[in-house]
């Protein structure tokens, strides 16, 4: 298999790669490739140029800036597994981090390059959401942040705009309460089901919860009834049992080789009941 | 490199210590630039879309799937391949664990868990089963049915230093 014919360019500088990607509509972004280069080897992509941000300063670093976390688009998802700040301040990341693909594929991989992917199954995307991330983006019109809420809104297919690079994700601290669950065949594969949920621990009980799902659906999103349902009283077992009912009934899971839909409903409403006990320890 | 967009570019890169270079299509593959370019056929490719780990290298000393990166993106950067493992006809720690504890059967996946394997050896020389286990979960091995191959990494973690000795390095 060969990736169609494309040219290639690999610029210094954050504008010359706007300046790229503004000058022709089919210019793609290439961070790590572990996604662009399988689509590529399929033919399901035929960019006319590649914009390779290896050599563009700034995309680096994971800087813990205290109520967040500041980490940069070019940063490889082994640099998370193996940071101490987001093993201390984002907790949730290093839990998420080991169900991406297999060393091999974590050594070259990027966090804004998955991000900005928007794969439903994404580990990132699933847990940017529980979390609130906002993201920050740079194109020809400036720079801007969108909320995570306003970035993911369909099946690879996120907010930002063809000419702009998405540079950084700021996380937030503040939801000390976090659980992410993942169901796969097998480790490394894609899900079949993910599930994260967050919250502020507060006077016994559970504020400002946020549960998202992936890989199920067909575009990762929140899980607002189940959300509603946690800030109801005290996390409690018969808590957990009513989410994962609510959690079943609120989605329409896919069908496919790996499980079909009302399988996926059962591994959603199971991941949901875990999630909200881990919570319930956390709170 | 050139400030404007080429379909061919010039491409040079260290492959076990020697220097290589040549002017290849933007699509080409790290993989092929190995196996062709630099006429180094040990690394092999299996399904080339990232899934088999046949095609994996250390690229600064970390795996990278050969087949999901261009050659491009490697410009000037230090590529190590199975090739860098012997010295001459000597097998090194490692391999010879391979070769005792029948780590192989038909060898195509072999020069992919043997540099997965240098990697996580490299990083942690005492790694658990588990780990092992773990690190060479991006490898597919049709033959085995791995246990046997993550018995041969033991044993070459068990006899401990000169993991790579490096070959020509």
């Amino acid at each position: 298999m060969k990736p169609p014919k494309f040219r290639y360019v690999a610029p210094r500088t954050l504008d010359e790669a706007v300046e790229h990607l503004a000058a022709d509509p089919d210019a793609k972004v290439l961070s790590g490739g572990q996604s662009l280069m399988p689509l590529l080897a399929m033919r399901l992509a035929a960019p006319s140029i590649l914009v390779d941000l290896q050599h563009v300063p700034g995309l680096d670093g994971i800087e813990d800036q205290g109520s967040s976390v500041l980490i940069g688009a070019g940063v490889t998802h082994r640099e998370i597994e193996r940071s101490d700040v987001i093993a201390q301040r984002l907790p949730i990341l290093s839990s998420a981090v080991v169900h991406i693909a297999h060393p091999q594929i974590r050594s070259r991989g990027t966090f804004g390059g998955s991000t900005a992917h928007a794969d439903p199954s994404g580990e990132w995307p699933t847990v940017l959401l529980a979390l609130g991330a906002t993201m920050h983006a740079v194109g020809p019109r400036g720079r801007r942040t969108i909320e995570a809420d306003d970035f993911f809104v369909g099946p690879f297919t996120s907010t930002l705009d063809e000419d702009e690079i998405l540079t950084h994700v700021s996380v937030p601290t503040t939801r000390t309460a976090w659980s992410f669950q993942e169901a796969a065949v097998k480790r490394g594969d894609y899900g079949l089901a993910l599930v994260a949920a967050t919250g502020i621990p507060r006077d016994g009980q559970l504020a400002e919860a946020r549960v998202s799902v992936g890989a199920a659906v067909g575009s990762v999103r929140r899980l607002t009834d189940v959300e509603r349902l946690l800030s109801r009283g005290p996390v409690t077992d018969a808590l957990a049992e009513e989410a994962a009912l609510t959690a079943a009934a609120s989605v329409d899971p896919i069908s496919d080789i790996h499980g079909n839909s009302e399988y996926r409903r059962k591994l959603v409403a199971s991941l949901v009941r875990r999630a909200v006990l881990e919570l319930k320890n956390g709170a | 490199m050139s400030t404007t967009p080429e379909e061919r570019l010039d491409v040079s890169m260290t492959i076990n210590g020697r220097r290589y270079r040549s002017t290849v299509e933007a699509r080409r593959t790290l993989a092929d630039f190995i196996r062709e370019d630099a006429q180094l056929p040990g690394t092999k490719l299996g399904c080339e879309h990232g899934v088999c780990g046949a095609c994996t290298v250390l690229l600064d000393d970390l795996p990278a799937r050969s087949c999901l990166t261009l050659a491009v993106q490697a410009e000037g950067r230090q590529i190590r391949t199975v090739e860098s493992l012997a010295e001459g006809q000597e097998l090194n720690t490692l391999q010879r664990a391979f070769r005792e504890q029948h780590g192989l059967q038909c060898g195509f996946c072999t020069a992919g868990f043997l540099m997965t394997a240098t990697a996580l050896l490299e990083e942690n020389p005492t790694p658990t089963r588990d780990d092992i286990v773990e690190t060479v979960s991006g490898s597919l091995c049709r033959c085995t049915g791995y246990q046997t191959i993550v018995s041969a990494i033991e044993q070459a973690a068990a006899e401990g230093q000169n993991v790579t000795n490096g070959g020509d390095q």
